[in-house]
């Protein structure tokens, strides 16, 4: 079954950004403890796995499909919460009494909060809102389901079935095509 | 995993005594409106969709409210501030999670979830899988998978609830126990998820208060976050750093947990129905991220800030970490703002309480029936049954010993996210994905966690530092539906109704 290319790329993210976080888990169970490197693997892979997920979800499919401008918002997002990782882990820990604040925290600490805490939760919303007609939900997709779940109900009466969905108890193997309305 | 450190603070714990004629005050007045509430629901309450999904009736302002409010249990309030205030910013790592869950939910299920339930009549999380999937058999394994995670967290919320209440009103526990969920299991048998609903934008509205109040008295009573860093930093510098005092591993691990998990979250997703027009979805995700923001306020504010005043002799050292929210409220701050964060606590736990005994019923007397290839006559008659049962059993369980409820409730999370994220929310967005994928998955969720956390109760096995259950079987629940699905991938076209196919394309 044929996808279009960008949920294909954003699947073929997933998988490797789980294997990723897969492989950190595995390294802890090394006798001598968790090398440097896993926690590195997590601060990587998380942010691609969930840039992953969404640009799958996002992702419309036949012509036109993709992200279309969501491409931005999906790229900072990865970008914030992996320099906000990889920054915790490089920078040398020199919090002290004397340490300069950042908005009332110490760098590291201000890095993760308001970057990895509030930048996305203030650019992912707007840019949800901002393309929601373009790019997620329009009057007319929903007319087209309700076109759909009324030939569908049509049908149903029609084979005298009672049920929203075949609940013989047994899974349905007819190949879906074969019941296309 | 190791949340319930602080997880079941609310649990173990002991609340110090708040029955003061303010803290009593405000509590009675806060159980009069929620029966109001719930007497006006039950009167519109007349078919099983009105009971599980309210009749897909709810407008944005009402569904945002009350998904922050269920999103958000007694562990903000008692257990987080607490675990801040152990282990540092690590725990912060738990909530900041938030900048991005919403809007991943919205976009990965929001839409979908929303339009299947326009095609067809469902009801449930269940529902959705078994329909992606044309299999009544997957629909059942998911339904058992959540009974279990149910279970749990039914039993910590009806002791959280008791706990909260014995303190405002001093009855003991076990009456406590019985008084909150007897409100709780009111509310849900007559009105359903409709009572729910509107109790829950009460109980966020109120959460969300009391948090911005106590968030703005910590920052005025200790000079500034600045001024309140730079105290901490002069006693116990570690505790601002990126990672708190938790190794980074860890830290991430609660990171990719929480974020991740949330879309497998029934208590949230399960809202994504009941929203009456879906070109609202538009707002959805920006107001919820705003109310959890505020909600959450709380949570870092008394974590840092008594940590100060702890470190600057204002405050007496606390007996235990969990303390940390009752001391600052019974010995600092004005008694009006803690009877209303009291208040606000116990909200917290009946309103997650409320929304678990809901999903619950309809597992037990629409998804198991559909799984058997049965289909139960009177629904409502027997969702209202189910709610009173299902409360019943989570308050007698409450009263088992701490230490076994607060292990019933470690795995809730974990285990709904192990066992629905890849099926739900890859499954629904990815045509590859094949029914024995989303099986193998499931089982392994649900089998994966149960044995691993059993382990680990029984002290049978340990986990490397920064390693969790939750983390090893979502992973592991992930790997499987992709090589089950690449291996069966032949069946993968048989998966899918035309009718589901579209709401997949859209």
């Amino acid at each position: 079954m044929k996808e279009d290319l960008t949920r294909r790329l954003a699947l073929s993210a997933l998988i490797v950004s789980i294997t990723a976080i897969a492989v950190a888990y595995a390294s802890a169970f090394c006798a001598s403890g968790p090398p440097t490197w896993a926690a590195w693997l997590l601060a990587l892979g998380i942010p691609l796995s969930l840039g992953a997920i969404m640009i799958l979800g996002a992702a419309r499919g036949g012509k036109g499909g993709g992200v279309g401008s969501l491409k931005l918002p999906f790229a900072f997002v990865i970008v914030v919460l992996a320099a906000g990782f990889c920054a915790a882990l490089l920078l040398p820990a020199t919090e002290s009494a004397t340490s300069g604040l950042w908005l009332g925290l110490p760098a590291r600490a201000a890095i993760v909060i308001y970057g990895v805490g509030l930048l996305p939760a203030i650019v992912l919303p707007v840019a949800y809102a901002l393309t929601f007609e373009t790019q997620t939900l329009t009057a007319q997709d929903i007319e087209r389901v309700r076109v759909f779940a009324r030939a569908r109900e049509i049908e149903q009466r029609e084979l005298g079935e009672r049920m929203p969905l075949d609940q013989s108890g047994r899974d349905d193997d007819t190949h879906a095509g074969d019941r296309q309305s | 995993m190791n949340l319930p450190a602080g997880f079941h603070a609310l649990l173990q714990a002991s609340l110090p005594s708040a029955a003061q004629p303010a803290v009593i005050a405000v509590g009675a007045v806060y159980f009069a409106v929620v029966i109001g509430i719930s007497v006006w629901a039950a009167r519109k309450t007349r078919t099983a969709a009105d009971f599980f999904v309210a009749g897909k009736g709810i407008g944005l302002v009402a569904l945002t409210v009350a998904s922050v409010s269920v999103s958000v249990s007694g562990f903000a309030f008692i257990g987080g501030p607490g675990l801040i205030y152990a282990v540092g910013l690590g725990a912060m790592f738990i909530v900041l999670p938030a900048s991005v869950t919403n809007v991943m939910g919205a976009w990965v299920l929001a839409k979908r979830l929303r339009l299947l339930g326009e095609a067809r009549a469902l009801m449930t999380i269940p529902d959705a899988i078994g329909a992606r999937y044309r299999s009544p058999a997957a629909q059942g394994l998911a339904g058992v998978a959540m009974l279990f995670g149910i279970v749990g967290y039914m039993a910590t919320n009806a002791l959280a609830m008791g706990v909260v209440i014995n303190s405002i009103f001093n009855v003991g526990l076990g009456w406590g126990i019985w008084i909150g969920m007897g409100i709780t299991l009111a509310y849900s048998a007559s009105g359903g998820i409709l009572a729910g609903i509107y109790n829950d934008v009460f109980q966020g509205t109120l959460m969300a208060i009391a948090s911005v109040l106590v968030f703005l008295f910590v920052l005025d009573f200790g000079g500034g976050l600045g001024a309140i860093s730079q105290t901490i930093l002069a006693a116990d510098p570690a505790f601002l750093g990126p990672w708190g005092k938790m190794t980074p591993l860890a830290a991430l691990s609660f990171f990719f947990v929480f974020s991740m998990g949330s879309l497998g979250q029934p208590q949230a997703v399960h809202k994504y129905y009941m929203l009456r027009d879906p070109l609202q979805l538009k707002w959805y995700p920006l107001l919820k991220t705003l109310g959890l923001i505020l909600v959450l306020l709380l949570y870092f504010g008394v974590g840092v800030g008594v940590k100060a005043f702890v470190e600057g002799g204002r405050m007496a050292p606390l007996v235990s970490p969990d303390q940390a929210t009752p001391s600052l409220l019974l010995n600092v701050t004005p008694i009006v703002l803690a009877a209303l964060v009291f208040s606000g606590i116990a909200a917290a736990t009946m309103s997650a309480a409320n929304s678990f005994i809901n999903i619950g019923a309809a597992v037990v007397m629409h998804d198991l029936p559909i799984a058997f290839g049965r289909r139960l006559r009177n629904e409502l008659a027997w969702g209202r049954a189910v709610t009173v049962l299902i409360a019943v059993a989570a308050a007698i369980t409450a009263q088992m010993s701490g230490s076994m409820v607060a292990f019933l409730g470690i795995f809730g999370w974990g285990l709904f996210a192990s066992t629905l994220v890849p099926a739900l929310a890859v499954g629904l967005n990815w045509q590859g994905a094949t029914r024995a994928g989303a099986i193998m998955s499931i089982a392994t969720g649900l089998i994966v966690t149960l044995a691993l956390e059993i382990a680990a109760y029984n002290k049978a096995f340990t986990f490397p530092a920064g390693v969790t259950a939750s983390a090893v079987a979502l992973v592991l629940s992930f790997l499987v539906f992709f090589v089950v699905s690449w291996l069966t991938r032949r069946t993968a076209a048989a998966s899918i109704d035309p009718d589901v196919r579209l709401v997949m394309e859209l």
